[in-house]
């Protein structure tokens, strides 16, 4: 009884035992488990921001001409949206799979309660979970770069940079993301995730600039992910940079640390304690 | 507690036997209005938060760039608002009825499998899909109402037969959705199709169909995917009753004929497909 107690202290006590050093293992077995899926699922995947690029970029640019920026920069209206587009399509990416595939697999699959039964700590499963969220992300990421290349949308060679900001990106949200899914019991309650998500995506200046709203919407805007997701790529994509872009940097890397450490307590919480 | 002479009893069963064959189709839609209960806290946020969060975000937000380009006059006449909001309430329906018309139709048949259990009661395969096509047509036309109001509060319904929307907005979505129901119930394994049609045939029609431009605007080679579009058509008769727009009688008759054809072969086939799936 005493040793039980005993090594259930040693496990609060020290990272080591949250985490084996082995989170390939949950990235290796998430690949394997990719290859016998459906391909096109994974390909039509892609193909999703291109149709919103060609629509929008295309169809609502010829309709809009260019837009003005805070620093009075003018920008095609194509040029504006890709990189916004690109913003969405990782944050949707990393949401997806780190709610909807995370929930089957705690839920029904029953895969963390089998990998936590082996050396591996919920710091592996969560990071292992994150990293094939990305490698994929990474996919997407650069497919859709290449067709912002071909259609003229990089106006810099800072462009180059938007792939790892991206990463960055999706890595902040799939890392608090799981970590709020964990709390999720039924199918019903994960309908509210495109609910908070929708007036992300139709207000972080995806669209339009954020001064068509008073100011203190601005604010409040200016609190939320997506808006440092999009100005960060769209600084990188139109080479219109400032010192200002440090800050939503350090904004993802502080969600980062904190979903990171969040889910991991989350999924300890759940499996271990 | 009185017991039944074995007479009455078989009386009985005949009579809630006859109920069943003429009201079949209502009892499978009220049982889906029951399972739906479970889920009306996030509809009605849905309901109310989605026309607004849209409304704001095309009609004043985009609107402000699409004046500053195109000019008071605005598009096909009208400012931005008024000339989004009918594509933006057959859009909402459009959302609901490919969201009805697929995963939870997979279920009934299979994951949860209620068609089954019905089928086996003395419901009938047409009935069954009648149900579940009356069912998520009523949930278009209440959410279509919701969504009418607040177009009318932000004023982008200028003229009283704009009401007549709600209306085109549950044909169109109709249309859009009893085809892809006719597909749900073919499928026995999910492999993934729902989310490549979503991407591949959903999305398109959707993102290409002149609801939040002009379908003029796209290059002649992708104009087609609108012309197919649903969507186009619902949006185009909207437009119509909402502020008048100016489209030619045939025109008028060929959106309606598209929209009602669809939605009849749709239904239609959807049966077909479940008789012989229930059946067999």
């Amino acid at each position: 009884m005493s040793a039980v107690t005993e090594e259930r202290a040693l496990r609060r006590g020290s990272v080591r035992s949250l985490y084996a050093g082995n989170a390939t293992a949950v990235v290796v077995r998430g690949l394997q488990a990719t290859r016998s899926s459906n391909w096109v699922v994974v390909i039509s995947g892609f193909v999703e921001p291109i149709f919103y690029l060609l629509s929008l970029g295309v169809g609502l640019g010829g309709f809009i001409g260019t837009v003005t920026d805070a620093a009075g920069n003018h920008i095609p209206y194509a040029a504006y949206i890709a990189p916004a587009l690109l913003a969405v399509s990782a944050m949707n990416g990393a949401i997806y799979d780190s709610t909807w595939n995370v929930f089957f697999k705690m839920n029904f699959g029953k895969l963390y309660e089998g990998m936590l039964a082996t050396s591996l700590g919920p710091l592996d499963v969560a990071l292992g979970e994150i990293l094939l969220a990305l490698l994929r992300g990474a996919v997407y990421g650069v497919g859709f770069q290449i067709v912002m290349q071909v259609m003229g949308l990089n106006l810099a060679w800072t462009a180059l940079l938007a792939v790892p900001a991206v990463m960055l990106i999706a890595f902040a949200f799939a890392a608090v993301g799981m970590g709020i899914t964990s709390y999720f019991r039924s199918f019903q309650q994960m309908e509210w995730i495109p609910f908070v998500l929708l007036p992300m995506f139709l207000f972080s200046a995806t669209f339009f600039p954020i001064t068509v709203y008073p100011e203190p919407i601005q604010w409040l805007v200016q609190a939320l992910p997506l808006w440092h997701a999009v100005e960060l790529v769209r600084g990188l994509t139109t080479g219109i940079l400032s010192p200002l872009m440090l800050v939503h940097v350090v904004y993802f890397l502080v969600l980062v640390v904190g979903g990171l450490s969040f889910t991991t307590r989350r999924l300890r919480a759940l499996f271990l304690d | 507690m009185t017991t039944l002479e074995p007479l009455e009893l078989a009386e009985e069963a005949r009579r809630a036997a006859a109920r069943v064959r003429r009201f079949g189709a209502w009892y499978a839609a009220e049982h889906q209005i029951r399972v739906w209960r479970r889920y009306l806290g996030v509809n009605i946020a849905s309901a109310i938060g989605t026309p607004v969060l849209y409304l704001f975000a095309f009609g004043v937000g985009l609107g402000v760039l699409v004046t500053a380009n195109a000019g008071p006059a605005g598009v096909d006449g009208v400012s931005y608002l008024v000339f989004v909001a009918p594509a933006l309430i057959v859009t909402a329906a459009v959302t609901i009825a490919s969201g009805e018309f697929t995963y939870p139709v997979m279920q009934g048949f299979k994951w949860n499998p209620t068609y089954i259990g019905m089928n086996a009661a003395p419901l009938s395969a047409r009935q069954i899909i009648d149900g579940v096509v009356l069912f998520v047509g009523l949930r278009m036309l209440t959410a279509s109402v919701v969504y009418f109001a607040i177009m009318a509060a932000f004023g982008a319904s200028p003229s009283p037969a704009a009401a007549l929307t709600v209306l085109i907005a549950t044909l169109g979505g109709l249309a859009f959705g009893t085809p892809l129901l006719a597909y749900s119930a073919t499928l026995r394994e999910d492999r993934g199709q729902f989310a490549v049609v979503q991407r591949v045939i959903v999305l398109p029609l959707t993102l290409f169909s002149g609801t939040i431009f002009p379908l003029a605007q796209l290059p002649w080679f992708l104009q087609w995917i609108g012309w197919l579009s649903p969507l186009w058509h619902a949006s185009e008769l909207g437009r119509v009753v909402s502020y008048g727009a100016e489209r030619p009688g045939w025109l008028v008759a060929v959106h309606v004929g598209y929209l009602v054809l669809l939605a009849v072969a749709g239904w239609l086939l959807a049966v077909r497909i479940a008789t012989r799936r229930l059946d067999a």
